[in-house]
């Protein structure tokens, strides 16, 4: 692949491709995305937190699970300590999804400073759009593009989580379900549309039996622990070969 | 502490994002130290994928209450649909996406509709 000797030979980041990640952000995951923090938004209205904590956290937080769980947790007075641990569990499987996106887009000889802002804003969605999308664009633009996504995704997260504060009360009960459906159809949906390797239609699967059965016996740690052992024996099941490209 | 004892704005950035950001900035930190092409970097994908596979599993199973609105037989044929359809449609991930939800919206409406005849 032409990936590797890219990687050895250029040394700046093609920061015109900004306006492209801009764009880029008016898509299907974005219109998910844009589902979700409506949703979001009415749920900030249901718990009697201020519009202004929704979006601080929106801005600052950047991941829909730990942003529920910290206003819900405050809404109800719980102590500072208990707070951040729970939104930190939240927060650990991000730690492999800055790992596979940088991966792919990030430069070896440029400096890392945009690497860790570029962090901030990885996410679920970024993910899936980095595995579906980035792989087009030479190295050199593919951080350059994302950042114009995430930085385009949270401006317009904003509003929307504005709309849903303010709509909380008005939208059809079967129209709201399936705004809040959106998110977890398109998880679903991707998990087919970015595998690549056998083991990761074979992750996918164990990962879902397991899910049931973590909630049971670990609670608060069931996404973590269904996603080391599914994705552990899914990997030594299927040793990576590449199968087909996407 | 209580979190009534300091301003909201604070709890925010010490209880969310600062305990939040730190895991992307390890994520950031181990990065360079990695073979991209390496089988270390696709375990970490096949943990990651599974781990959203669980998340998926939970956010139908555990729906919110808004979600809650449709049943759990809508849910799961809902998702069953989607996928159908984004096979059929050469793997179109807005086909599949689009197709669950109306599904979702159409089957509670027709089995409310039998349920209530």
């Amino acid at each position: 692949m032409s990936d590797q000797s890219t990687v050895e030979t250029a040394a700046r980041y093609d920061w015109s491709a900004l306006a492209g990640g801009m764009r880029g952000a008016f898509g299907v995951a974005g219109l998910v995305m844009a589902s979700s923090f409506l949703g979001f938004g009415a749920l900030v209205r249901s718990l009697d937190v201020t519009l202004a904590s929704g979006l601080l956290s929106t801005v600052t937080v950047w991941a829909l699970p730990g942003q529920v769980v910290l206003l819900s947790m405050m809404a109800h007075g719980a102590a500072l300590i208990a707070t951040a641990l729970a939104v930190t569990l939240t927060a650990i499987r991000l730690l492999p999804m800055v790992v596979l996106v940088l991966a792919r887009v990030r430069l070896e000889h440029a400096p890392r400073w945009p690497e860790f802002l570029l962090a901030h804003f990885t996410a679920i969605t970024i993910w899936v759009i980095a595995n579906q999308s980035v792989e087009t664009l030479p190295r050199e633009r593919r951080l350059p593009w994302l950042l114009g996504l995430g930085v385009t995704l949270m401006a317009g997260m904003l509003a929307m989580t504005s709309v849903g504060y303010a709509l909380a009360d008005r939208l059809p009960a079967l129209l709201a379900a399936g705004l809040v459906f959106l998110t977890p159809a398109f998880f679903f949906i991707s998990l087919f549309g970015g595998a690549r390797y056998r083991f990761d239609y074979a992750a996918a699967i164990l990962g879902a039996a397991l899910g049931p059965f973590a909630m049971e016996i670990f609670p608060d740690f069931d996404l973590l622990v269904s996603g080391v052992v599914g994705g552990t024996v899914a990997y030594l099941v299927f040793p990576p070969r590449r199968r087909r490209g996407i | 502490m209580s979190l009534d004892a300091m301003p909201v704005w604070l709890v925010i950035l010490l209880a969310g994002a600062a305990v939040t950001y730190v895991w992307r900035m390890i994520g950031a930190m181990v990065v360079s130290r990695l073979d991209p092409e390496g089988g270390l970097l696709l375990w970490v994908r096949a943990v990651a994928t599974a781990l959203v596979a669980a998340l998926v599993v939970r956010l139908v199973l555990m729906p919110s209450e808004i979600l809650a609105a449709a049943s759990l037989a809508s849910r799961l044929a809902a998702l069953a649909i989607g996928l159908a359809l984004f096979f059929l449609f050469r793997r179109n991930t807005a086909v599949g996406v689009g197709a669950a939800v109306v599904a979702l919206i159409a089957i509670e409406l027709v089995g409310r509709a039998i349920a209530g005849s």
